[in-house]
């Protein structure tokens, strides 16, 4: 099988998900990593354009973008472009004869579809769903023109949210601590700042924070804002609506703090701490800090 | 989002569509009974491929002739985020995604996409298609005035074989549809001060979870 691996750089560095699906893809098949190049900022039309061109020439059997805001984006256009078949978001790929087998998610992550995907296909991979090896070497990666003829939108500005910008990108973070509706008000973000901060992690935030406009709506993890798969997630004052467990289930370690006992982040928690989050996340801030600083 | 349009420019009209199975009428129903000027069903008892459904919307399109095709980001059953991106391939048309604000431009519209971090302003002449993420005000609630008139419209439909679209298309084979594997059985920590439990918690995260 032929496979051609979509890598996204995001601050000169390759995004983790690039690394992820190069060594996945290495297990597969002949495997080759191009990055569209050329642009100032991803632009759909220029790159589905060239990458079109590239998979018709190279004969690629299989096309992997990761499932990023970009890669979907992408993924979607160019499966249509090449009347091939697309699968979004999948957390489970090998190969099934001369088919694809693949898992994905469906109705807020409540059901697990495995499907058979027929080749030539598409597919956008979820970032975290095949851990990188500790022993996996570095992708090459070719540079791949974009098609800037192909553009039909032009680029006026960047808007930027403010207050963000100098944590770690949500989708890609190690470690992300969200706040929900148990914070009371915006006026208390700075407690899970200040945790995210000594955890080294993004921020995060339950539908209900972001619908209010506590917090910009890009912070929001869930079924309609981001999915996360961090090593170690904490959810404070998050009641566990599946809305927002579609969005963080998969994460290795669970972690909820609030006060209500039955609340259903309790159920998927590996660590639940029934209490008062402004008496508990102040002391478990310092306690992280002693723990990191001793180990 | 397009209703916004129309409260900014009485000139606007929104006409709706759907292809899906005779249910999907009470969706049209309450789009007009929010103010949208008419609604159609392209009637598709049994579910098509993804592309099949992006080339009926594309024939609509084409006989309508907007300046503007808005779609949801992804369908809340199967998430895959493929149909908007697909029928402004059909249509050859520019698309931009993500989208949660429009505003008119000369001779186009300023199309603003969430990215991390951000926004990011893309200009588009017309015809040009787009996938809300999420607006900035909350959809509107049917007035009692508009659920009368939306009653009274005629809601006209039509097979999608009639369409004359190629209903062809890869498909994705179902084979089969589980419950994940349920987590949980976690510890409970709950005694004693929260000074206490947050340190506990801390040694188990670095020694037993060894995530710290």
């Amino acid at each position: 099988m032929k496979i051609l691996v979509v890598a996204e750089r995001k601050d000169n560095e390759l995004r983790r998900v690039t690394l992820e699906l190069a060594a996945k893809a290495g297990t597969l098949g002949e495997t080759s990593v191009v990055e569209v190049t050329g642009l100032d900022r991803y632009s759909v039309l220029p790159a589905v354009s060239a990458l079109a061109a590239k998979a018709k020439s190279d004969a690629a059997d299989l096309i992997l973008t990761g499932a990023t805001l970009n890669g979907r984006d992408l993924g979607a256009r160019l499966a249509a472009r090449l009347g091939r078949a697309y699968a979004a978001d999948c957390t489970g790929l090998a190969s099934d004869g001369g088919a694809l087998a693949v898992e994905r998610p469906m109705y807020a992550g409540k059901i697990r579809a495995k499907l058979r995907v027929a080749l030539p296909a598409v597919l956008s991979i979820r970032p975290g769903a095949f851990p990188l090896p500790a022993n996996a070497t570095p992708p090459t990666v070719t540079a791949l023109p974009a098609d800037t003829s192909a553009e039909k939108l032009a680029f006026t500005s960047f808007a930027p949210t403010p207050s963000s910008g100098k944590r770690v990108s949500l989708a890609e973070a190690r470690v992300v601590v969200s706040g929900g509706r148990g914070l009371k008000g915006p006026e208390n973000w700075h407690l899970v700042e200040q945790l995210a901060d000594a955890l080294g992690g993004a921020v995060g935030a339950s539908r209900a924070v972001t619908d209010a406009g506590w917090r910009p709506n890009e912070e929001q993890v869930g079924q309609t804002g981001k999915t996360v798969t961090p090593d170690l997630y904490v959810a404070l004052g998050i009641s566990g609506a599946i809305q927002h467990l579609a969005g963080m289930t998969s994460s290795k370690v669970i972690v909820a703090v609030n006060k209500d006992p039955d609340a259903d982040i309790f159920k998927i928690a590996d660590y639940g701490v029934v209490g008062d989050v402004f008496e508990f996340v102040p002391a478990f801030t310092e306690a992280v800090k002693k723990a990191k600083a001793s180990s | 989002m397009a209703l916004e349009r129309k409260d900014a420019d009485a000139s606007t009209t929104v006409s709706v569509v759907t292809v899906g199975p005779a249910r999907s009428r009470d969706a049209l129903r309450q789009a007009l009974a929010m103010g949208c000027d008419d609604a159609s069903l392209v009637l598709a008892e049994e579910p098509l491929s993804d592309l099949a459904v992006a080339r009926a919307l594309a024939k609509v399109a084409l006989e309508t002739k907007p300046d503007l095709v808005l779609c949801g980001k992804q369908a809340s059953d199967d998430d895959q985020g493929f149909v908007g991106p697909a029928l402004a391939e059909v249509l050859g048309w520019p698309h931009v995604s993500m989208l949660t604000r429009l505003v008119a431009a000369e001779g186009g519209v300023e199309l603003w996409r969430e990215v991390e971090g951000g926004h990011e302003v893309w200009k588009a002449s017309f015809p040009v298609l787009g996938t809300a993420h999420k607006s900035e005000k909350e959809p509107r609630y049917p007035s009692l005035p508009g659920i009368m008139k939306a009653k009274k419209k005629e809601i006209p439909e039509r097979p999608v074989g009639s369409l004359g679209a190629d209903l062809g298309g890869p498909r994705l084979e179902i084979v089969a549809l589980e419950t994940p594997p349920a987590r949980g059985g976690g510890k409970i920590l709950k005694d004693g001060d929260m000074k206490a439990v947050a340190e506990q918690l801390a040694t188990l995260l670095r020694d037993e979870a060894k995530v710290l």
